[in-house]
């Protein structure tokens, strides 16, 4: 008789948790995505791929894709570049390196709603913290939030200052696990600091920047609470993400059905972002 | 800690006149004091939102209005404290949060961490399909999820029940795959020993990798407890007890179109801010284990 | 070893925390019993912020009157009632009573998917009925649908001027403005500080707000939408309305570009402008920030006194157990008594034309309600065209967009809408 192999018994209660409670959903809207659905109707009409063909021509859904996609790359940058270079600086453990790092990693607890309502008073630009210590220095008030051309970077910084404490953390315990051998063996072979930096531990660094890269751009792609407290996807739509679209069209219309749509795309782009990620971080030739 | 940058004489390019090494040394130091003191300012700059959050939470409004880029209070009240507890049934909310983030967040440990032994260590057919599928489960915003999600609790007539608050959310991709990259790197040497001395996975897993992992595990414990804890939405569309609410429901409590209560609204923050800094804390013993010092030989 | 002890002690606490909690459901109503037992109505509603206490205070004073029921008001962000409600509704969950939405046009979605229940039973003139015939008639108009009545107002406020006497009295001006006229004239006054105003004549959101705006375009004879479901908003009175109005804020400065309707408060609040168009909900804010408040008509244009009104649909859940008893609550919380009380104790007009007010600051708001009309109501679209439509332009106007182009693209967007064919 043939034993089961124990790993199954290992991989099932999360298996099943994830295929019941977030496949099953996701397949469920992938079949309301099929209709025009508004929820409690006695019955949904059939539309194929009506609402796809809709969406292929919604300009204000490219706008949002647009925007999603910039917001994206430039917060996953900013974070983990940022991250980066916090973990290698403050990688000894010190009660001033602790100190420093329990302050940057201070915003990764505050809820999004919080920080959304947060920033969104700072950066008021009669009443806000931000303007008023800009006019001190002799900078005049900008209306951060209200310029169609100010709203989006300001967005973009307050979403690496929420996010790069996390990735500084995961790539610490990566710094701090860079074998001292191969870092003694580079000194010795006569490499300067930044030498040893690229040679040594960003190599072996691959796999924590690896997973912070591309849990970083899954997050940065949903995007929707803060802007949502912070801007509501203004203004004129300037900082309108995919899911604010989503939610929109979905919870203020009521057309679950091109929501569902909406969602299904976003969903089908993260994982191709997301396969690109993993091929181009794993399968780069170390130099 | 030690400047990045050498200083040592056989670095410098022959030839180089003997002033020059003092200079850089202190060329240097001065660099390096710099450094600290951008890292601190810095460090303030990340911290400051959070202390203006704290002074709101004391100061009335005609304080707030006056002069709102002040973060020290003009006149100290409590008038926004006490709105959130006497409006709110506060003990209840914050146990309500309590069981919710603690238990999902237990019982998520306790499942991700088998699953990410098993991606880690064990060879089994559909390995891929695994690994694939607790990705995908990362990738659907959860507005789009939500009713479908409702209807499938709400058929296994789990809403409105503890079980239904903490079941569906007891499993994390980024646990999985934080704890996967994290055994991953424990010496495959410590399983072997294990395995001649007769151990089967199981005991390999709680016995060995488990207590090896305790910095992954509590770092995992605070980043899902705080999002849990911090969770709106989802406790708010399974319960429709308010006794069963928890605190973040209970704050939006205090904003509308109609006014801000601006006192209440950061006082109500700061509490529920509070528990998650404490826990954060008294993890970072963990955080600073590193995992240079656990089991690398 | 110490992790193995705390992760089993912790896995059997979880366990035996599930087990425990597996009997603490509880439904959101008793089963309905006999004559003798409490009926357990629940109530859901979006009265998050200051007005929160207020409506509670009604419903304590509605279960000490009526000992053989007892309602819970659970009150949640619109949003999160928007995301919950239909879903709950349509499983047969959910609350007894709900204000779907502030918006009017919410009923239509609600009507559409056949969770609420027509109001017409309870509807008549006896004190235990609901005396529709004492609403605004835009109100009952509003909520009107097929010849039914589908909801009652949870609550009614017009919108007044708030102005700050301080700053009116250091520009030489005694009075709040009476005419169109003058309030242009006041407007620029009081706006100090040139292109980066140190101080603003009013305060302007034109989003996330009670609607300010069309109040400008209705002064002039200007509307958004007609009775027709055809587009109005690029009418001659409109589009000049718009211009004058957004030539103040491009050229002269008057008001800050973009604000939400919270923005406008702050500013207000902050002592940085010197008017806002406002609704009785944000007097006492404004009196705790230190401001020497005024209000006042709005000021009447050549189309006669105007202002925009406001009103939240509460409706019935056509699954409630309790119909009886949600009419009877609804009676109640439309009545005399109800209404009157709740204006005192909230500064609200009441939802009644026939409760006076003895307040003055709240005789203000009640004294507008004749003249006062409803944003874009009885269009099932309301919420699409405030939001993709009327909102945006309004954004581009104030931007520096011309007021006639903007207007013809918005009004056939309108109509695209509605499915008005012009």
């Amino acid at each position: 008789m043939k034993r089961l192999n124990p790993a199954y018994l290992f991989v099932a209660p999360a298996f099943l948790l994830a295929a019941v409670f977030i496949l099953w959903p996701i397949v469920q809207s992938g079949w309301m995505s099929l209709h025009d659905w508004t929820i409690g109707e006695d019955s949904h009409k059939w539309l194929g791929f009506g609402n796809y063909t809709e969406l292929f021509g919604d300009s204000r859904f490219w706008n949002a894709l647009k925007v999603t996609l910039i917001y994206a790359v430039f917060v996953v940058a900013g974070q983990v570049a940022i991250g980066l270079a916090l973990a290698q600086w403050l990688r000894r453990t010190t009660w001033y390196t602790m100190l420093l790092r329990s302050a940057f990693f201070f915003p990764t607890i505050a809820s999004l709603a919080v920080t959304g309502i947060i920033w969104k008073f700072l950066l008021d630009p009669q009443v806000g913290l931000v303007d008023g210590w800009l006019g001190k220095a002799g900078i005049s008030a900008q209306a951060w939030l209200q310029d169609t051309h100010l709203a989006l970077p300001a967005l973009i910084v307050v979403g690496i200052w929420k996010n790069f404490g996390f990735s500084m953390i995961v790539l610490l315990a990566g710094v701090q696990g860079v074998r001292k051998e191969l870092l003694e063996a580079a000194t010795l072979d006569g490499a300067g600091a930044i030498a040893r930096f690229r040679h040594v531990t960003l190599p072996a660094l691959r796999p924590a920047i690896l997973f912070t890269v591309v849990i970083g751009t899954v997050n940065a792609l949903q995007l929707f609470d803060l802007t949502y407290v912070m801007t509501d996807g203004g203004p004129l739509f300037h900082t309108e993400s995919i899911v604010m679209y989503l939610y929109q069209r979905g919870f203020v219309d009521f057309r679950l059905g091109y929501a569902s749509a909406i969602a299904w795309v976003l969903f089908l782009i993260i994982i191709a972002v997301s396969v690109v990620q993993l091929r181009m971080l794993r399968y780069r030739d170390d130099d | 800690m030690t400047t990045e940058l050498t200083t040592d004489v056989a670095s410098l390019p022959a030839g180089t006149p003997s002033w020059v090494l003092p200079v850089l040394r202190s060329a240097r130091s001065t660099a390096r004091v710099l450094a600290w003191v951008v890292l601190a300012i810095a460090a303030l700059a990340t911290v400051v939102p959070f202390l203006w959050m704290l002074g709101v939470a004391f100061r009335t409004p005609a304080d707030l209005y006056a002069d709102p880029s002040r973060i020290w209070p003009d006149h100290w009240t409590f008038a926004g404290f006490h709105a959130v507890f006497t409006q709110l049934p506060f003990l209840r909310l914050a146990v309500n949060s309590v069981v919710f983030a603690g238990g999902t967040t237990v019982l998520l440990l306790l499942i991700d961490s088998l699953c990410a032994y098993a991606l880690a260590r064990l060879r089994f057919r559909g390995q891929n399909l695994v690994f694939w599928t607790i990705l995908l489960t990362l990738m659907v915003p959860f507005q789009v999820m939500l009713i479908p999600l409702f209807l499938t609790v709400f058929h296994l007539g789990w809403l409105n029940t503890f079980q239904g608050l903490i079941v569906p959310r007891s499993v994390s991709a980024l646990g999985i795959f934080m704890l996967r990259q994290f055994f991953i790197k424990i010496p495959r040497e410590l399983d072997e020993a294990a395995k001649m001395d007769g151990a089967g996975p199981l005991r390999i897993y709680w016995q060995i990798i488990l207590p090896l992992a305790r910095p992954a595990l509590a770092s995992l414990f605070v980043i899902q407890f705080m999002a849990l804890w911090n969770d709106f939405l989802w406790p708010l569309v399974i319960t429709s007890d308010t006794d069963m609410r928890t605190l973040p429901s209970a704050l939006t409590l205090f904003s509308s179109t109609s006014g801000v209560d601006h006192a209440a609204l950061m006082a109500g923050a700061a509490i529920s801010l509070a528990p998650l800094a404490i826990a954060f804390l008294l993890a970072q013993r963990f955080f600073t284990e590193g995992i240079a010092a656990t089991g690398i030989k | 070893m110490k992790t193995h002890v705390n992760v089993a002690a912790a896995a059997v606490a979880a366990a035996g925390l599930l087990a425990a909690a597996g009997c603490s459901s509880s439904s959101s109503s008793s089963p309905s019993g006999s004559g003798g037992s409490v009926v357990k109505l629940s109530v859901l509603t979006g009265f998050t912020g200051p007005d929160g206490p207020s409506y509670q205070a009604l419903v304590s004073q509605f279960n000490a009157s009526h000992p053989n029921i007892k309602v819970t008001m659970d009150i949640q962000p619109w949003d999160a009632i928007g995301q919950k409600l239909p879903s709950e509704w349509a499983t047969g969950q959910g609350p007894d009573l709900a204000t779907p939405n502030f918006d009017p046009g919410v009923i239509f979605t609600y009507i559409k998917t056949n969770s609420v229940l027509p109001l017409d039973s309870a509807v008549g003139a006896g004190d235990t009925q609901i005396n529709s015939s004492a609403f605004p008639s835009s109100v009952t108009k509003a909520f009107t649908v097929d010849g039914h009545l589908y909801a009652v107002p949870a609550n009614l406020a017009s919108v007044a001027l708030y102005y700050n006497k301080t700053m009116f009295t250091a520009a030489g001006i005694t009075d709040a403005p009476k005419t169109s006229d003058e309030f242009v004239a006041d407007v620029k006054k009081l706006t100090l500080g040139g292109a980066n105003p140190t101080q603003y004549g009013i305060s302007l959101a034109d989003h996330q707000t009670i609607q300010m705006w069309p109040i400008l375009q209705w002064m002039n004879g200007g509307d958004i939408v007609g009775a027709d479901g055809c587009a109005t908003v690029n009418s001659a009175a409109s589009v000049q309305a718009l211009s004058t109005w957004a030539g103040l804020v491009q050229s002269d400065h008057v008001s800050p570009v973009g604000q939400t309707g919270a923005d406008a408060d702050t500013l207000f609040s902050a002592k940085k402008a010197a008017m806002e168009l406002n609704g009785p909900w944000a007097a006492d804010g404004f009196r705790k920030a230190g401001i020497d408040l005024g209000i006042a008509p709005v000021p009447v244009g050549s189309a006669g006194p105007v202002t925009v009104a406001s009103t939240v649909p509460m409706m019935v859940a056509k699954n409630t157990k309790h119909k009886a008893e949600a009419l009877e609550f609804l009676s109640w919380w439309t009545g005399k008594t109800a209404q009157a009380s709740f204006s005192k104790q909230s500064g609200f007009p009441p939802a009644r034309t026939d409760v006076t007010v003895s307040d003055p600051n709240t005789a203000v708001f009640a004294q507008a309600l004749p003249n006062a009309r409803l944003y874009l109501a009885g269009l099932p679209s309301s919420s699409q065209i405030d939001s993709d439509v009327y909102t945006p332009m309004l954004g581009q106007l104030t931007r520096g967009a011309d007021a006639q182009k903007s207007a013809d693209a918005a009004a056939k967007a309108i109509n695209a809408l509605t499915g008005c064919k012009s």
